[in-house]
């Protein structure tokens, strides 16, 4: 049996989450919440890094936009949060899609490189439009409060972005292994290739920007919860790097790891949070080592060596039973010996 | 009017960095095809090189420059051989991610070594600090000494780009890779040389600049991000191309800063970045030739 696969594993990993608000002091609960927003920035950027192939590092910026609409809708025009956070989300979607215009255009360096232009615009916006952002100062946004629920603010906001990392999880997984995940890896792979079998390159470059946007303002919303402030440095080149590190060591092309990834990043990160230096050092030797050594991330490693790790790209065929849509070949060909 | 001969001069001398820093990403896409993300942090690393031997150790301007050179060098050859080499029949992700690791190794290491001191460091001037006039026109000699260095390593670079061996292997072999191979150039070296050749311009940039400015650890990337922006608006593949991209971005960037407003100095070089790949991904010295695919 596959006791250790990817199914138990991720079932353990939700229980572990639900019941970590219980067992745990208020800065642990801040670190593993800090993870459940990477998990969902990490989703996000590896649909459309890892599964779409495009060389894009404009995730940090949707993720300060997100953030940033959430918080200023609150702060200026006193906007309920539940209202300015899916409005963040949505305008964070909405710059996604915009960048995929001239995605359409370029390629590999010339796109990495107009989204990194397009990312120091953005810090550039959030420094200098004083009369909106508050500068480099930045600003605290109002504390949110689950008041018909018995939560206190971190727990509820806890379970809240818990919430989020689950659904949104499900989606992608489902998402990748639908056509539209047949249609990014096509994309990826060959765009004349996915163009003569029919692909709308516009249509899923597109969608996996706008996909990635939403994850990130999704994050970003929650982010500007979490931390009851906003300012421009949390979101600069190196919280792009810090993105690209999680999806490279937890393994490009792989929804479950984003997740291992960004748990691991945001572990070595607080470890290292004294020295930034020593910070930027860890980061760039574990991204260089990981491209080098390791291309598969961890979640490589393990479809390598543990059964019940594969990730196809479609459901199997036949028979489907309802509560066992996640049965891989591998896990029915055991079965039946 | 004044203003504007003011401006003009400073873009100008701003503009030559820009071009020295084009002209070392060309010269390594050029001949291997590769952009190198940690060109940026070369340069920073190199800048704070020189200033360790000028400052700290007390050495003079030359000999300083000279050495940071050749540091640079051979960093430089040091990223092809750790991020760039493997990774050259990887896809371009690996090869970015690669680079752009690496960078933050070396910006991390300056901070680590250098950063200790409040993080900016100044430079002293070679030359008096007092503006003169020449002609009506106020003019820091800095600003002259820097716009002469800068021709001069361009001097030298064609010079050597022309004229040696190394330099007609570097040529042949970003013209036919192949072909160079099988007239028996050694391709692992050439790739190796312009690596080197790419960071050590890059470093002269930074030696000369340094006076300047302050030095920091994190003034890499927006040098590397203008640099390219020269490169981009050259063409990548063409050195004239590139050097003819610095001084436009150099002027842009200071006439917006002088005309509307000085904050817009810093983004002037982004928005050129983003409309040229948008609208002419070919560069402005190209006429009709069709796009890689």
């Amino acid at each position: 049996m596959t006791l250790f696969g990817r199914r138990n594993v991720l079932l353990a990993l939700v229980v572990i989450a639900a019941v970590t608000p219980f067992l745990v002091n208020d800065y642990y609960l801040f670190i593993a919440n800090t993870i459940l927003i990477y998990v969902l920035l990490s989703i996000g950027l590896n649909v459309l890094v890892g599964y779409t192939g495009q060389l894009a590092f404009a995730n940090a910026a949707m993720f300060g936009i997100g953030a940033y609409t959430t918080g200023l809708l609150q702060v200026r025009l006193a906007w309920p949060f539940w209202l300015a956070f899916p409005s963040g989300a949505v305008i964070a979607t909405a710059v996604g899609l915009a960048i995929s215009l001239p995605a359409l255009r370029l390629k590999g360096l010339y796109l990495a490189v107009s989204t990194l232009a397009f990312a120091q615009f953005t810090q550039w916006t959030f420094l200098n439009w004083e009369a909106v952002t508050y500068g480099a100062g930045g600003f605290k946004t109002p504390p949110i409060s689950f008041a018909p629920l018995p939560f206190s603010k971190e727990i509820g906001l806890y379970y809240l972005s818990l919430l989020f990392v689950v659904v949104l999880f499900v989606l992608a997984q489902n998402a990748v292994r639908s056509r539209f995940g047949r249609a990014f890896v096509a994309v990826r792979d060959s765009e004349i290739a996915a163009q003569s079998l029919g692909v709308d390159l516009l249509r899923y470059k597109a969608l996996a920007f706008g996909i990635s946007g939403f994850y990130a303002g999704i994050a970003g919303g929650l982010y500007s919860a979490l931390l009851n402030f906003v300012s421009p440095e949390g979101y600069d080149l190196f919280q792009m790097v810090l993105q690209k590190a999680m999806i490279v060591v937890g393994g490009l092309g792989s929804i479950v790891g984003s997740i291992l990834g960004a748990g691991a990043i945001v572990v070595i990160l607080e470890a290292l949070r004294a020295v930034k230096g020593v910070q930027e050092i860890a980061f760039g030797a574990i991204l260089v080592g990981f491209v080098l050594f390791m291309p598969g991330g961890i979640a490589g490693f393990l479809k390598a060596k543990l059964r019940g790790w594969e990730e196809p790209l479609h459901r199997t065929q036949g028979d489907t039973p309802p509560s066992s849509t996640l049965v891989t070949p591998a896990e029915k060909s055991e079965v039946r010996s | 009017m004044e203003l504007f001969t003011y401006l003009l001069l400073s873009g100008l001398t701003t503009g030559s960095l820009y071009a020295l820093i084009a002209l070392g990403i060309v010269v390594v896409n050029k001949s291997t095809g590769m952009i190198n993300f940690a060109h940026g942090e070369l340069f920073m690393f190199s800048g704070f090189v020189a200033w360790m031997l000028h400052v700290q150790m007390g050495m003079g301007y030359l000999p300083s420059f000279a050495i940071a050179v050749a540091i640079g060098f051979a960093l430089g050859a040091v990223t092809n051989l750790i991020a760039a080499r493997p990774m050259r029949n990887a896809d371009v992700v690996g090869l970015v991610l690669a680079t752009i690791g690496l960078a933050f190794v070396f910006r991390g290491a300056a901070r680590v070594i250098w950063g200790g001191k409040s993080d900016y460091l100044s430079f002293p001037p070679i030359t008096s600090p007092d503006p003169v006039t020449i002609g009506g026109v106020m003019v820091i000699p800095q600003q002259i000494a820097v716009l002469a260095g800068a021709i001069v390593i361009m001097l030298v670079f064609a010079a050597f780009f022309r004229l040696t061996r190394a330099g007609k292997m570097m040529q042949a072999t970003a013209d036919n890779a192949k072909a160079s191979r099988l007239v028996g150039i050694r391709i692992d070296r050439i790739y190796m040389l312009s690596f080197g050749t790419g960071a050590a311009i890059a470093a002269a940039a930074a030696v000369l600049m340094a006076p300047l400015t302050l030095l920091y650890p994190d003034m890499g990337f927006s040098f590397f991000i203008k640099g390219f922006a020269a490169a981009v608006l050259g063409g990548l593949t063409s050195l004239p191309g590139a050097v003819l991209g610095g001084f436009c971005i150099g002027i842009i960037e200071a006439l917006a800063g002088g005309y509307i407003s000085s904050s817009f100095m810093e983004v002037s070089a982004f928005i050129v970045i983003m409309f040229v790949l948008v609208l002419r991904p070919t560069g402005l010295l190209s006429f009709g030739k069709l796009r890689q695919v």
